[in-house]
C-alpha cells in the first residue's frame, strides 16, 4: 500500500516527500511488513480457517459457487476503485444496478438481447456522464451528488417500471442467448467469473500500466499539483464515472441473465456491499492510494466471509458484523503500517 | 342512494349487517400505505383499491403512499386526521412505531382499519379492525403442501419423511415471521418424518435467495424440498436448483403466487404455493373500512380467503398480475 503510495506521490510530483518514506528494509518495522501484505494475510487466514471448520467450504464446487456470487459485486467495485483513486466516491451504483437490470431484462422480450443491451448501457452511461459532469466539471461535492443520483435512480426505476416487477418469459429463458453472461460457462468455468476476471485485468492494466492511470492517482493524490502539472482535472473525474456506470451496466447484463426478472429495488444496498469491498482492499477514501487488483482481493473476502458464514450455519447478516470488524482491522493496520507503530500518543 | 347502499352491503357478505344508521353523505376513506412501487404487489393493490373506490358512487378516497418511511406515514397519519376523513385505512411501514399515530386517530374519533400486515398488539386498542391474509394459515397450509409432495405414491401424507430447507422473509417483518411459525409449527404435526435441515432468510428478494440456495446444494447433498416465505424467492432458489442440475430431487414449495411461480408450476418445476390476490386485499380493506364506518359488526381480524394452489388445480386460478 504505501509503496503503491510512494509511486503515486512521485508521479504526481506533488506529494509531501516525508509522508510514507520510501526507506530500506532495516526501517521497516515488522508492523509495516504485515500491514503492506495484510490483506494478502487476512484472506489467507479466512481460507485457512473456514477450512477448517467445514470440509465443502475449500471444495472446488463451492470456490466456483463464491466466485459467481462475488462477480456482480465485484465487478461493479471495479469501476468505483477507479473513482475512489481520483479522490471520489459513488454511492449511485447500487440503484444504478437496479435501474440497468431493470431495463435490460423489460426490453429483452421487447426488442431482442443486443438491443436491449446496447440500450441499457447507453442509459447507464447517461447517468454515468450526469455524476462525472456534475463532479468533475462542476466540481461539486461527490457524497452529494451521487447520494442524490442514489435515490434519483431508484425514482427513475419506479417510474420506468411502474412499480412492476419484470421477467424475461419462461418460454424465452431456455433459449435466449442472453443466459450465456449468467448462466454460461466456458471450458467448465462460469461465465459470471469469467467476465469479472478479464474486466479486472483490463481495468487493472489501464491504471497501472498507462498515462491515464497515473493521471488518475495524481488527481486523487493531491489535486492542486495535478493541475499545476497539466493534468485536466475535470476530465479524468468525468471519465471516472463512465467507467463506473460502464462497469454496473456490465453488472446488470450479469444479474439480469443469471436471475432472468428483476425487482425495482435489487441493487438496494450494494453501494455499501461494493464500498467495503475497496475500503478492503485497502483503496484510501480519500484517493491516490490503491489498486484494482486489491479490491478483487477485497471483494472476494467478502464473498468468503458470506459463504464460510452460510456454511457454518450462521444467518447471512452475521457477515455484516464480522465485515466491520474485518475493515476496521484493516484501517487499523493500514494506518499502524504507515506510522510504524499499533498504538500511537498522536494521530 | 339507498339501492347502491344495499348493493354493497350484499356484496361485502360481512356477517351481522347491522343497517342501522345510513350514511347519506359520501364516505371518505383516508388510506396510507407502505411503499406502492417497491413491488408489484402493492402497485396492483393500489390500483385495485382505487378501483374499487371509484366503483363505489358514495365513496371518496384520499389515497397516501409513505415510500417505506415511518415518520412519512406518521405525518399522513396526522393531515388524514386533520382532513377529518370517515375512516383510515393503514398498511403499517412498520407495526410497531406507527402505534401512536393509530392512537391519535382513535381518539380524534376516526377508525382505523389495518391492511396487509397487522401493527403491534399494544395497538389493537386502538384499531376497529384488521383486514389481510391469515399468514400463520398461509405457512401451515404450505407445511400441508410439502407433506403431500414428499409422500410417496400412495402413502399417507403424515408418514412422509425427508430433509428440507427453509428461505424465509426479510428478518423482523410480520409476515415473514408468521409465515414460518406456521410452517414449522403445522410440519411437525402434519408429517413428523419431514426435517428442516436449516433456514435462511433471502430478505423477498430473489437474487438472494438464488445465492443462499447455491450455498445449500454445495452444503447439502440431498435436499428434498424447499420452503420459500413467496415465490419471488421461491424461483430464486428454483434457478440455482436448475443451475446446478437438481431440480428433480426435490419439490419446491412458496408462498403469495407470483407469475412466475404460476408459470413454473405449469411447467411442473415448482409444487405448489399459495394464491393471495392483491386484488382481493385491496376490495377486503375497502370493504372493511366502509362496513366499519357504517356501523356494521366487522370480526377483529377479517381475513380473505388465500387457497393452495398446486398444477392440479392451478386451471381455476388465473395467472398472478405480478
Amino acid at each position: 500500500m504505501s509503496k503503491v503510495e510512494t509511486e503515486t506521490a512521485a508521479s504526481a510530483k506533488g506529494h509531501a516527500p516525508d509522508e510514507s518514506a520510501p526507506g530500506p528494509d532495516t526501517s521497516r518495522s515488522w508492523v509495516q511488513i504485515i500491514s503492506a501484505q495484510g490483506i494478502l494475510i487476512a484472506f489467507a487466514v479466512f481460507l485457512l480457517g473456514f477450512g477448517l471448520f467445514s470440509d465443502r467450504f475449500l471444495s472446488f464446487e463451492n470456490m466456483e459457487s463464491v466466485l459467481r456470487s462475488s462477480s456482480i459485486i465485484g465487478v461493479m467495485a471495479l469501476g468505483v476503485t477507479v473513482v475512489v483513486l481520483s479522490g471520489n466516491l459513488d454511492l449511485s451504483v447500487g440503484s444504478m444496478l437496479s435501474f440497468g437490470t431493470v431495463m435490460v431484462v423489460d426490453l429483452h422480450d421487447k426488442i431482442g438481447a443486443a438491443p436491449a443491451m446496447g440500450v441499457m448501457m447507453v442509459a447507464v452511461l447517461a447517468l454515468g456522464c450526469i455524476n462525472g459532469f456534475l463532479v468533475g466539471i462542476l466540481k461539486l461535492n461527490s457524497l452529494i451528488v451521487t447520494l442524490g443520483m442514489l435515490s434519483a435512480i431508484q425514482g427513475l426505476t419506479l417510474i420506468y417500471s411502474g412499480g412492476q416487477n419484470v421477467d424475461i418469459a419462461p418460454s424465452t429463458q431456455s433459449t435466449t442467448w442472453f443466459r450465456v453472461f449468467g448462466r454460461g460457462d466456458i471450458a467448465g468455468l462460469d461465465m459470471p467469473i469469467i467476465i469479472f476476471a478479464v474486466l479486472a485485468i483490463l481495468l487493472h492494466c489501464a491504471i497501472a500500466f498507462t498515462a491515464y492511470g497515473r493521471r488518475v492517482y495524481a488527481v486523487g493524490g493531491n489535486p492542486t499539483a495535478a493541475v499545476f502539472s497539466g493534468i485536466r482535472r475535470g476530465r479524468v473525474v468525468f471519465s471516472t464515472y463512465v467507467i463506473s456506470a460502464a462497469c454496473v451496466g456490465f453488472a446488470s447484463i450479469i444479474l439480469g441473465s443469471r436471475v432472468m426478472g428483476s425487482q425495482n429495488n435489487v441493487g438496494q444496498g450494494y453501494e455499501l456491499l461494493v464500498l467495503a469491498g475497496v475500503i478492503l482492499g485497502g483503496t484510501s477514501l480519500l484517493g491516490g492510494s490503491g489498486s484494482i487488483f486489491k479490491t478483487v482481493v477485497g471483494v472476494l473476502i467478502l464473498g468468503f466471509i458470506q459463504n464460510g458464514l452460510l456454511l457454518m450455519g450462521y444467518p447471512y447478516y452475521a457477515q455484516w458484523i464480522v465485515t466491520w470488524i474485518v475493515i476496521i482491522l484493516a484501517v487499523w493496520l493500514d494506518i499502524a503500517g504507515k506510522r510504524g507503530r499499533l498504538f500511537s500518543p498522536i494521530a | 342512494m339507498k339501492t347502491i347502499l344495499t348493493a354493497l352491503v350484499a356484496t361485502t357478505a360481512l356477517t351481522g349487517a347491522a343497517f342501522a344508521e345510513s350514511h347519506t353523505d359520501t364516505i371518505t376513506v383516508g388510506i396510507t400505505q407502505n411503499n406502492v412501487g417497491v413491488d408489484s404487489y402493492q402497485t396492483t393493490y393500489e390500483q385495485a383499491f382505487i378501483e374499487a373506490a371509484e366503483g363505489m358512487d358514495n365513496v371518496e378516497a384520499v389515497v397516501l403512499d409513505a415510500g417505506g418511511d415511518v415518520a412519512r406515514q406518521i405525518a399522513q397519519m396526522q393531515d388524514l386526521i386533520q382532513q377529518q376523513v370517515d375512516v383510515i385505512v393503514i398498511w403499517p411501514t412498520n407495526g410497531q412505531a406507527v402505534v401512536p399515530a393509530v392512537r391519535a386517530a382513535s381518539q380524534a374519533n376516526i377508525p382505523v382499519v389495518v391492511t396487509n400486515s397487522n401493527i403491534a398488539e399494544e395497538g389493537f386498542d386502538f384499531i376497529a379492525s384488521f383486514s389481510g391474509p391469515n399468514n400463520v394459515q398461509q405457512g401451515a397450509s404450505s407445511a400441508e403442501l410439502m407433506c403431500e409432495a414428499l409422500a410417496d405414491d400412495g402413502q399417507d401424507p403424515s408418514e412422509a419423511t425427508g430433509q428440507i430447507v427453509q428461505i424465509s422473509g426479510q428478518p423482523g417483518y410480520t409476515t415473514a415471521i408468521e409465515r414460518q411459525e406456521g410452517f414449522e409449527d403445522r410440519l411437525a404435526e402434519a408429517c413428523p418424518g419431514v426435517e428442516i435441515l436449516e433456514t435462511q432468510p433471502g430478505d423477498w428478494n430473489r437474487e438472494k435467495s438464488q445465492r443462499v440456495m447455491e450455498n445449500f446444494l454445495v452444503k447439502y447433498d440431498q435436499i428434498d424440498g424447499v420452503y420459500s416465505g413467496d415465490d419471488n424467492m421461491g424461483v430464486g432458489a428454483l434457478n440455482a436448483a436448475k443451475a446446478a442440475d437438481r431440480v428433480g430431487e426435490m419439490a419446491l414449495i412458496g408462498a403469495t403466487n407470483f407469475a412466475v411461480g404460476y408459470e413454473a408450476m405449469a411447467a411442473g418445476e415448482y409444487y405448489g404455493s399459495i394464491y393471495q390476490s392483491p386484488v382481493d386485499d385491496a376490495q377486503n380493506a375497502l370493504k372493511t373500512a366502509i362496513a366499519v364506518v357504517n356501523g356494521e359488526e366487522v370480526p377483529f381480524l377479517n381475513y380473505f380467503e388465500t387457497p393452495k394452489i398446486t398444477r392440479d388445480n392451478m386451471d381455476e386460478f388465473s395467472k398472478p398480475v405480478f
